[in-house]
């Protein structure tokens, strides 16, 4: 079958107005739920999963591709409006978006979080539809000794989130890291610091810990000071995103687009951590980079470049390789099967009408978000309005419903509070939040693909150099770290 | 406050919090099979390797203490005197105890009914201006989350002993 | 504690002021918690039960998935509802008999549970690459005894753990701990991602988890450990290969209740199963994927994971697998 004829049978799987509605409803569903705190994108696939059984294949698998692209969006509008990321990807949104909307430029940084989604998820979807079998083979080569490199290199995106002190962000990711042993021992099976409690054992709840290092010292900063706000132009007023902006922060949208295709091939990585490496990117190129973490729209740009670009590019190992890349495709993987279809390489052969339907649907999907977010914008603005000292209490109860579905736990909720208050002893001795996330993120996979790679070997650490990609990975650590000890020697406030 | 004095403080306590890690919490709280057969695939590997970091970032924190310059007060701060004393402490404690007290209802009366306790006590906590309106929210909001949760998303939202919501 | 012990005496107070004006069971949603993770075999058989389920119980289904600790967080929090029958939980193989068979910490044995079904059959196949050179068990045997094999699994305590040990053992490996290497991976994806990327040598798992590999013939199946061939699967059976006793090695699903669930709350369970499982969707949908299905009552489903369970134990207890930290 030549390409024609593949676009041609796609072209009648997806060419008739239920397949384009229903990846419109799952658009309108995703941005919905990513919007709200808990919900996050995952679970809105999840939820949506059921309805798809009955479906035409191509339309329960577009919708819930509508939905996921549409929730990893909908997550910035929350955390831009009340810094309460609504999936984990936009927690390095948060970073400059809402600063942004503290000075009153709400609608300038959800208009770029938009656009920027946009872009990237057409870089993304495009990426796919390209180098999916390239990309695939590529994946495939990722052991736990690449993943161990890679995840060490993504690491030092601490030094680019850390602030005015290298230090206290240290001290920031390694308390991060210890968090994160929580739970039972990969290898072994044995607790750690479990103190006895089944709810403990499954280590602690990422979002729970999300939302309570983010949202929770916001409300407890209310306490302190209520009166704090008063005088500051919080409204969202006229401020838009203007076409310069755009043009000014495009080479960062599409680094952090590329970092987003690369990061989600591989399986097992996500998007939080590609937002964060966009981000970090992003500061270390821009010429703006004093105003990074102040509200600085190049970041909001690069951070939703960097999680929507892994929104396509998860599907690469997924329809290639049948392997999920990451939570919410190995849900989605669950709609192929149910329909008898069995992504891998044999799928290209025997069923290339639902791929290149799949193919059509994605490249319009981009288009679809687009439209969607540009109303949802307009739909949540009035969230900026609302008086502060209303909406805190607000959030802080939709956090406890968000927060509690995400694993139908009460504990998860103490657990939010607890990380509430040490987010807030944080902020009150300006020890920086980021790190912190994404030292909890990285920190077991660091662990557990170490002690794979050792496995492996049989304790023989010449494994973590076994081929040109860990050579590369180790290499690119190598200059980050030189390029960090020399700039903060060069500020002439060493490490601090 | 000066970044003298705050990372002598960070560090005094970041390096305590490492002994106490080295000395008590791993060997009391992280269990390893005695069969472990190399030391490096050890659950306690791990643990033990972030302590000592800790430790060497809490040097780290004193070290830069005591260099120079480091004694200029941040630009930011705001003033050590708080123009209501005690009050923000309290507010603060007050905070601690609502969360406390949710955490105690939730299973009891319901997340419903708490959320909405908890909507008026923050906002009568932060002394709002529109006392009317927080109480209108404070019923409508957790009522509306509860309607979505649980009839849209199809979460169990706890129902606690006393009201059951259709 | 004290909190909870408190907290029982206030329900226990309101219960008894709620008191003996009893309707018929059910009279409102009964919670149904998944102790694994959306999308999972667990979840979608779960799901997909829902259905004819909510149709033949009369009242709402509320699916809740409580994840962590490989099955324990959610089993747990069903362990501790009160056994009135309005928090059920959807057992699965790994979280109760595996778990419970490896696991000396788990906060709970199988007496704190009552099982009112057991539903579904997962046959477990161990596949191979087809480029490892590796065509047989006795193949993959040979090549243990020279060193260097390796199986993958999703983690401590899994099923696929289990499996992987056991049926070394029983194909004539003296001690599978030491001759071949287990390495865990975070969860059933990553398991079989492992063995295709050649971290591992072979997996050993539910058949539904390897049916698309298999199809796509990036990985090989050596064998499946039921009695009857599965479909799709081009390899012996255990009983061709004279290995009987490794039709014990099956995944399955199950409903539960805690201990102390009424006999007519389990009586009822029983029959809406019954109509269940006659649902022709539901039935076409799950054998797709490759499960059977096949209807135990409270009695033969207590005496199927006992049976497994104490299989299970008598391996862990031989090979010394029992993890007491």
């Amino acid at each position: 079958m030549s390409l024609m004829d593949s676009l041609a049978a796609g072209l009648s799987l997806v060419g008739n107005v239920e397949a384009f509605f229903m990846l419109f409803c799952g658009l309108v569903i995703g941005v919905i739920g990513g919007a709200i705190p808990g919900l996050s994108a995952t679970m809105a696939v999840a939820l949506t999963l059921p309805f798809t059984f009955s479906m035409a294949p191509i339309n329960g698998i577009l919708l819930l591709l509508g939905v996921y692209k549409g929730g990893i969006f909908g997550g910035s509008i929350p955390a831009i409006l009340i810094k309460t990321p609504g999936t984990p990807a936009s927690s390095a949104t948060i970073l400059d978006g809402h600063p942004m909307a503290e000075r009153g430029e709400a609608g300038r940084a959800l208009g770029m979080a938009l656009y920027a989604s946009c872009t990237a998820d057409a870089v993304s979807n495009l990426s796919l539809i390209l180098f999916a079998g390239w990309l695939a083979s590529f994946a495939l080569n990722f052991g736990p000794p690449e993943f161990f490199a890679l995840i060490l290199f993504s690491l030092t995106i601490i030094a680019g989130v850390s602030g005015e002190s290298l230090l206290r962000g240290a001290l920031s990711a390694l308390a991060g890291l210890l968090l994160a042993t929580v739970g039972l021992d990969l290898v072994y099976g044995t607790n750690r610091f479990t103190f006895g409690d089944p709810n403990m054992m499954g280590g602690l709840n990422f979002i729970a810990v999300l939302i309570g290092l983010f949202a929770i010292p916001e409300i407890i900063a209310m306490a302190w000071n209520p009166v704090a706000h008063l005088g500051r132009t919080r409204a969202l007023g006229k401020s838009k995103c203007t076409l310069a902006d755009y043009l000014g922060s495009f080479k960062s949208i599409i680094r952090g687009s590329m970092i987003g295709v690369f990061l989600g091939s591989i399986p097992g990585i996500g998007a939080a951590p590609s937002a964060f490496l966009s981000y970090s990117e992003a500061r270390r190129t821009s010429k703006n980079k004093a105003n990074f973490g102040k509200g600085e729209i190049e970041g909001v740009a690069a951070s939703e470049a960097g999680n929507n670009g892994v929104a396509g590019a998860t599907l690469i190992p997924l329809l290639a390789l049948g392997v999920p890349g990451d939570v919410i495709t190995a849900i989605i993987i669950g709609a192929f099967m149910v329909h008898g279809l069995q992504p891998g390489p044999m799928m290209f052969i025997l069923n290339v009408d639902i791929i290149y339907g799949l193919f059509i649907g994605l490249i319009v999907s981009s288009v679809f978000l687009l439209l969607v977010g540009s109303v949802a914008i307009r739909g949540f603005k009035f969230v900026a309005d609302v008086p502060k000292r209303i909406l805190m209490p607000g959030v802080l109860v939709l956090c406890i419903y968000g927060v509690y579905a995400v694993n139908n736990n009460i504990f998860d909720v103490g657990v939010m509070f607890v990380m509430g208050w040490v987010g807030y002893i944080m902020m009150r001795n300006r020890i920086p939040a980021a790190p912190f996330l994404i030292a909890f993120i990285l920190g077991p996979l660091l662990e557990d693909n170490f002690r794979q790679s050792m496995l492996m070997s049989g304790s023989d650490p010449l494994i973590l150099f076994r081929g040109p990609i860990t050579w590369f990975f180790w290499l690119l650590t190598a200059i980050t770290v030189f390029a960090i000890t020399r700039s903060t020697l060069r500020k002439r406030v060493p490490l601090s | 406050m000066s970044e003298k004095s705050l990372h002598l403080r960070l560090g005094i306590f970041t390096s305590l919090f490492a002994l106490f890690l080295v000395l008590f919490a791993i060997p009391t709280f992280v269990f390893a099979p005695s069969n472990v057969g190399n030391i490096i695939l050890s659950p306690l590997f791990w643990p033990y390797v972030l302590a000592g970091l800790t430790g060497v970032i809490g040097l780290g924190l004193l070290a830069s203490a005591f260099k120079p310059g480091a004694n200029v007060p941040f630009e930011d701060e705001e003033g050590t005197a708080h123009p209501e004393r005690a009050a923000p402490w309290l507010r603060l404690a007050a905070l601690g105890v609502i969360m406390v007290l949710v955490m105690f209802g939730l299973p009891r009366l319901g997340m419903v009914w708490t959320a909405m306790l908890a909507f008026a006590a923050c906002a009568f906590l932060f002394r709002t201006r529109h006392p009317i309106v927080a109480l209108v929210c404070a019923v409508i909001v957790p009522l509306l989350l509860y309607a979505f949760f649980a009839h849209v998303a199809g979460v169990a939202i706890p129902q606690g002993n006393f009201v059951r919501l259709p | 504690m004290k909190l909870r012990t408190l907290g029982s005496v206030l329900a226990l107070g309101v219960g008894l002021i709620a008191g003996p004006a009893l309707a018929e069971y059910p009279e409102r949603p009964i919670n149904m918690i998944i102790p694994y993770g959306a999308g999972g075999a667990t979840d979608i058989s779960a799901r997909t039960i829902a259905e004819p389920l909510g149709s033949a119980v009369g009242e709402a289904l509320v699916m809740a998935n409580v994840t962590g600790a490989g099955g324990a967080t959610g089993s747990v929090a069903v362990q501790n509802a009160k056994p009135d029958g309005y928090t059920m939980l959807f057992a699965r193989v790994g979280s109760h008999s595996v778990n419970p068979a490896m696991k000396a910490t788990l906060p709970y044995t199988l007496d704190d549970f009552r099982f009112v079904t057991v539903y579904e059959i997962n046959p477990v196949a161990c596949a191979v690459r087809p480029d490892s050179g590796i065509d047989s068990m006795d193949a993959l045997v040979a090549k243990v005894a020279e060193g260097g094999v390796s199986y993958s699994s999703s983690g401590v305590g899994s099923l696929l753990h289990l499996a992987g040990a056991m049926v070394l053992k029983e194909f004539g490996v003296e001690d599978p701990l030491s001759q071949a290497t287990h390495i865990p991976q975070q969860g059933g994806g990553a398991a079989a991602t492992a063995v295709l990327n050649g971290t591992a040598t072979f997996i050993c798992t539910n058949s539904s988890a390897l049916a698309s590999f298999v199809s796509n013939g990036q990985l090989k199946p050596l064998m499946v450990t039921t009695a009857e061939p599965v479909v799709g699967f081009d390899a012996p059976t255990a009983n061709d290969l004279g290995k009987p006793a490794l039709n014990q090695l099956v995944g399955w699903t199950g409903i539960a209740g805690p201990d102390g669930l009424p006999d007519d709350v389990a009586t009822k369970w029983g029959e809406w199963m019954a109509a269940a499982t006659e649902d022709e969707t539901f039935r076409s949908t799950m054998e797709a994927r490759g499960s059977v299905i096949e209807l135990m009552d409270p009695e033969e489903a207590n005496a199927f994971i006992l049976e497994q369970y104490n299989t299970f134990r008598a391996l862990v207890d031989e090979l010394g697998m029992r993890i007491e930290g």
